[in-house]
């Protein structure tokens, strides 16, 4: 049960931020903070930066992410920005754009 | 689909949320909130901003306007510090706003707010149909009682109606006198004199006729009025 849920249908202009999991369906402009994980599914459509835990991106996602843990393209996935993480995977199918800080 | 969003207890939304679809808010929102389904906001949510939906249910603490196109339901332990609007609204014991409250508009069709409405419906019907039915009764048991009092013992119905006034002019013209202040009798003092012609021959003729209770009548008015038990003891005793 993650903590906040965007449903599909659901449009938010503004930041957000939280200490629990984010599960994003619909629509998100403007920044995303959470120390939890952050999912953004198939339905979704984010233009926003985003930090957190962790980034699973089904959808669309624009905007710039740190994560302390890692980040997941799935496949069907779009994901243009800057990553800096210390994992970084690209499902087969999946785009990006974007600069990757795997801080090596 | 339009499925249920949650904005948890830990997270922070600084913006405006719209959209369709049920929305819980459980935590903080600071900004306009607008969706085409229901809004809960639970007793940990806050809520700056206005606050738009089908029926909005509130148990937190909200700073705007909440306006519910079905329904309005403060609940217990809610906090509201903005106008309220709906078809139906209501505020439970232990809920508390402050702001206008306006009931208004037909409820959109739609069934899923029918327990809501329940609970809605005794809060705010007894209060308009008590007033209505509570007011009529006591007037009219008011003036009924005292007319036929005053009525059956002299019938100088004229008499008692002015009574606070006449105790003031005295002698004067018990009407009038309310109205007019003391400058207009000394001009009407022409007036006066009709009248009180006629109330001292009255007062003459009544102990030869006992029979006529007429001719006491126009001065009952003047003396009697200082209080409504002298004046039956007076007859009385006349009598």
């Amino acid at each position: 049960m993650a903590g906040t849920v965007i449903g599909e249908g659901l449009t938010i202009e503004g930041d957000i931020s939280g200490d629990e999991e984010i599960v994003i369906h619909g629509t998100l402009r403007g920044r995303l903070t959470t120390t939890d994980a952050v999912t953004v599914a198939g339905t979704a459509v984010v233009g926003a930066d985003i930090t957190g835990a962790s980034l699973s991106v089904a959808g669309q996602v624009t905007g710039d992410v740190t994560a302390s843990e890692r980040v997941d393209v799935q496949a069907g996935g779009k994901l243009v920005g800057d990553i800096k993480a210390a994992r970084f995977t690209i499902a087969d199918g999946a785009s990006f754009k974007g600069n990757v800080d795997m801080e090596i | 689909m339009t499925e249920t969003s949650v904005i948890g207890v830990g997270t922070v939304v600084s913006g405006h949320v719209r959209g369709q679809g049920s929305l819980e808010i459980l935590g903080r929102v600071e900004g306009d909130v607008s969706v085409t389904g229901n809004v809960v906001i639970g007793p940990q949510g806050r809520v700056r901003g206005n606050v738009s939906g089908a029926q909005l249910s509130i148990s937190g603490h909200v700073q705007g306007d909440l306006r519910g196109t079905q329904a309005v339901l403060l609940e217990p332990g809610a906090r509201v510090a903005g106008d309220i609007s709906g078809p139906r609204v209501g505020i439970a014991p232990g809920a508390l706003a402050r702001g206008h409250v306006q009931t208004d508009g037909e409820p959109a069709p739609a069934a899923a707010a029918r327990p809501a409405a329940v609970v809605a419906r005794p809060l705010s019907p007894p209060v308009r149909v008590a007033p209505a039915p509570l007011s009529p009764p006591p007037q009219a048991r008011v003036e009924a009682k005292p007319l036929p009092q005053r009525v059956e013992p002299k019938a100088p119905v004229p008499a008692p109606l002015p009574a606070p006034t006449p105790v003031r002019t005295e002698a004067k013209a018990p009407l009038p006198a309310p109205k007019m202040p003391p400058p207009n009798r000394d001009v009407r003092k022409p007036e006066p004199p009709r009248v009180a012609p006629a109330a001292p021959p009255s007062a003459e003729f009544t102990p030869v006729r006992p029979i006529k209770p007429e001719p006491r009548r126009p001065p009952p008015p003047v003396v009697p009025v200082l209080s409504k038990g002298t004046k039956a003891k007076k007859k009385k005793s006349h009598d």
